[in-house]
């Protein structure tokens, strides 16, 4: 990946697009003792596909919570959250399980390799859940590498690859089921600058020439500036 | 790449932990095999083929009593009895010995083998034998512990009786389960006790098992309200009386088992605990990634259960192995002559094993249930 620049988004371009996120009056309340934290209140927000979304805010402003609540890993206390025709908040557990499996796909800040696994191995791991053959498992984990670059690293371990290439890994594996949905939470958070941007690149790359839909969690402007749009969050609420 | 390497890749990360509870879980089920094995020896003695026939007949009030040496006359007439003859315990000290090296047993030496008839002698062996009233005949593990030779004389001191033998060896036999025993004449014995008109006990041959209970029932009548009353039984039955003499040893081994196996349990499931628990951000991502509860579970059942089976394997396997290949009466002194762990044996520690490993998983793998994806990516590597 070279030294590119960020484009200028085609916002206008993209609210042509479908829906393909809607969050109705979405609240999160947390219960910490005797303390009721309020980590989202009534927040309401359309996400168009293929954009490539920011999401910024301060610490503790709700933002990884609602990603969180966006991807099905967390539930919120009021609300909903509809992702294409499906309503992720009415889900019970292992619906939301199948659903994560085929329409998202995570990146994290500190990558989540399993150590034990090669690169391809990790890849793959999202396809031991359907009903691929082997076979054609291999090819879309060689194809996920290529497109991020590692095809030569397929059989290092994560301890053999540097922070950049970790993250590309967790990208791939991402990548892999075809997902609509790609969050990512703080994916440069833990990477130099260079790695930062080759990341951001590959982001941007999926979601302008892909058509997927990528929704990340950053506190940098640098990395913001690479989504087709930036939302800020503030004790839980959306700031224009 | 399937799930079962992914299992396998995760039981064997930590390669040092895997291997020490394997190996905690081997050294474990050995002992619980070895324990098992020593029960059923000590409970259930091996028999010979000719067990069934066998009634022992002793004094009523006490193995350590003697029986008085008329009673022969009144024992061969009862219908029923195809060989009787006298049988004394000597309990003679040979060279250094405590007298536990081996027993030595004065009886009818022309009765002997009809009654013992699974020794092996040469004729010429037993001729001799039969042709020198002090002369005996020793099995051959005694033979090649002491380094003994036909011709050779023993000296054996009295240690219950008065009195000491000197013992002319004509022959060895083999072939019984126990091949260290000497066997000598009564009529030697009675000698060197000048005559004393007694025998420690009575062994007999019935004319067959069918009528063996009635012969029992027949010699303990004969001689009831007597001054010498006996108790006579099978030879499992007499076996067993030296077993009960033991206390409540089945008791005690079971408990010592259980012991072990509780043990295995809490080691085992605090093991897998933290295995899990080193794991949880991982497995916190594999649920994010679509993997279900149940397939979580599932994972950590398997790791557990590999592990415990092949600590199974390994434990009671080489069990079984040992047991199969060494000499256990020379390695246990004579204690234990048939060492032998049984495919029931074999079975309960498998069963045990995979126990173990599904009730270690038990707790991790309800942590896992109950963590929440966004709980489990907050935890610290």
């Amino acid at each position: 990946m070279g030294a590119l620049m960020p484009e200028a988004a085609g916002v206008d371009v993209l609210h042509e697009a479908p829906e393909i996120v809607r969050i109705r009056e979405l609240s999160k309340i947390y219960q910490q003792g005797d303390i009721q934290v309020t980590a989202l209140h009534k927040v309401s927000l359309t996400i168009h596909q293929g954009e490539f979304l920011a999401l910024m805010g301060p610490s503790g402003s709700g933002k990884s919570t609602l990603l969180h609540i966006i991807a099905g890993i967390d539930r919120p206390t009021s609300g909903e959250c509809r992702v294409q025709d499906v309503l992720v908040t009415q889900l019970n557990e292992s619906q939301l399980a199948d659903w994560r499996n085929q329409n998202v796909g995570f990146v994290f800040q500190t990558f989540n390799l399993i150590p034990v696994l090669t690169a391809a191995e990790n890849v793959e791991m999202p396809l031991l859940l359907t009903s691929l053959p082997a076979k054609r498992r291999r090819e879309l984990v060689a194809t996920s590498l290529e497109l991020v670059g590692l095809g030569d690293r397929r059989h290092h371990l994560p301890r053999q690859l540097s922070g950049g290439q970790e993250q590309r890994v967790a990208i791939a594996r991402a990548l892999v089921t075809d997902p609509r949905l790609i969050v990512a939470d703080e994916p440069t958070g833990n990477l130099d600058s260079q790695s930062a941007e080759d990341v951001m690149m590959i982001l941007q790359t999926l979601s302008r020439q892909a058509g997927k839909t990528v929704i990340m969690v950053t506190h940098d402007p640098r990395a913001a500036a690479y989504g087709s749009r930036s939302i800020h969050l503030e004790k839980g609420e959306l700031r224009p | 790449m399937n799930i079962f390497s992914f299992v396998t890749k995760n039981a064997l990360r930590n390669k040092r932990r895997a291997a020490l509870s394997i190996l905690s879980v081997a050294v474990s089920l050995f002992l619980f095999v070895t324990l098992l094995v020593a029960m059923r020896e000590i409970t259930q003695p091996p028999e010979d083929v000719g067990s069934s026939l066998r009634i022992a007949v002793r004094s009523r009030v006490s193995i350590a009593d003697q029986l008085p040496a008329r009673q022969l006359a009144a024992i061969a007439k009862i219908p029923g009895v195809a060989i009787v003859t006298p049988f004394t315990y000597f309990g003679g000290k040979f060279k250094d010995d405590d007298g536990m090296g081996f027993a030595q047993f004065a009886l009818d030496p022309t009765k002997m083998l009809g009654i013992f008839g699974e020794a092996k002698i040469p004729q010429d062996q037993y001729d001799a034998w039969l042709a020198d009233r002090t002369s005996c005949i020793i099995g051959k593990d005694t033979a090649e512990r002491y380094g003994l030779k036909i011709g050779q004389k023993m000296t054996l001191i009295g240690t219950i009786y008065p009195a000491d033998l000197e013992l002319k060896i004509a022959g060895i036999y083999s072939g019984t389960l126990d091949d260290r025993n000497c066997w000598f004449h009564h009529t030697y014995m009675d000698e060197v006790m000048e005559d004393w008109g007694q025998v420690g006990m009575w062994w007999i041959r019935a004319e067959s098992a069918e009528v063996a209970p009635r012969v029992i029932e027949e010699i303990n009548a004969a001689f009831a309200n007597s001054a010498n009353e006996v108790r006579a039984e099978t030879e499992r039955a007499f076996q067993m009386s030296f077993v009960s003499m033991w206390g409540n040893i089945k008791m005690l081994i079971t408990s010592i088992c259980s012991v072990v196996v509780f043990t295995l349990v809490l080691v085992s499931a605090s093991t897998m605990s933290m295995a899990v628990r080193e794991r949880f951000r991982e497995l916190a991502i594999l649920k994010a990634l679509g993997f279900r509860r149940r397939e979580l579970l599932a994972f950590i059942l398997a790791e557990s259960f590999g592990l415990s089976m092949a600590g199974g394997l390994l434990g009671a396997g080489g069990a079984w192995l040992l047991f199969s290949n060494v000499n256990t009466l020379k390695l246990t002194g004579g204690i234990f002559p048939l060492f032998e762990v049984t495919p029931a044996m074999l079975g309960l520690s498998f069963l045990t094993a995979a126990a173990l490993g599904i009730i270690a998983s038990i707790a991790p793998a309800v942590s896992v249930a109950r963590m929440s994806v966004v709980e489990g990516l907050k935890t610290l590597d």
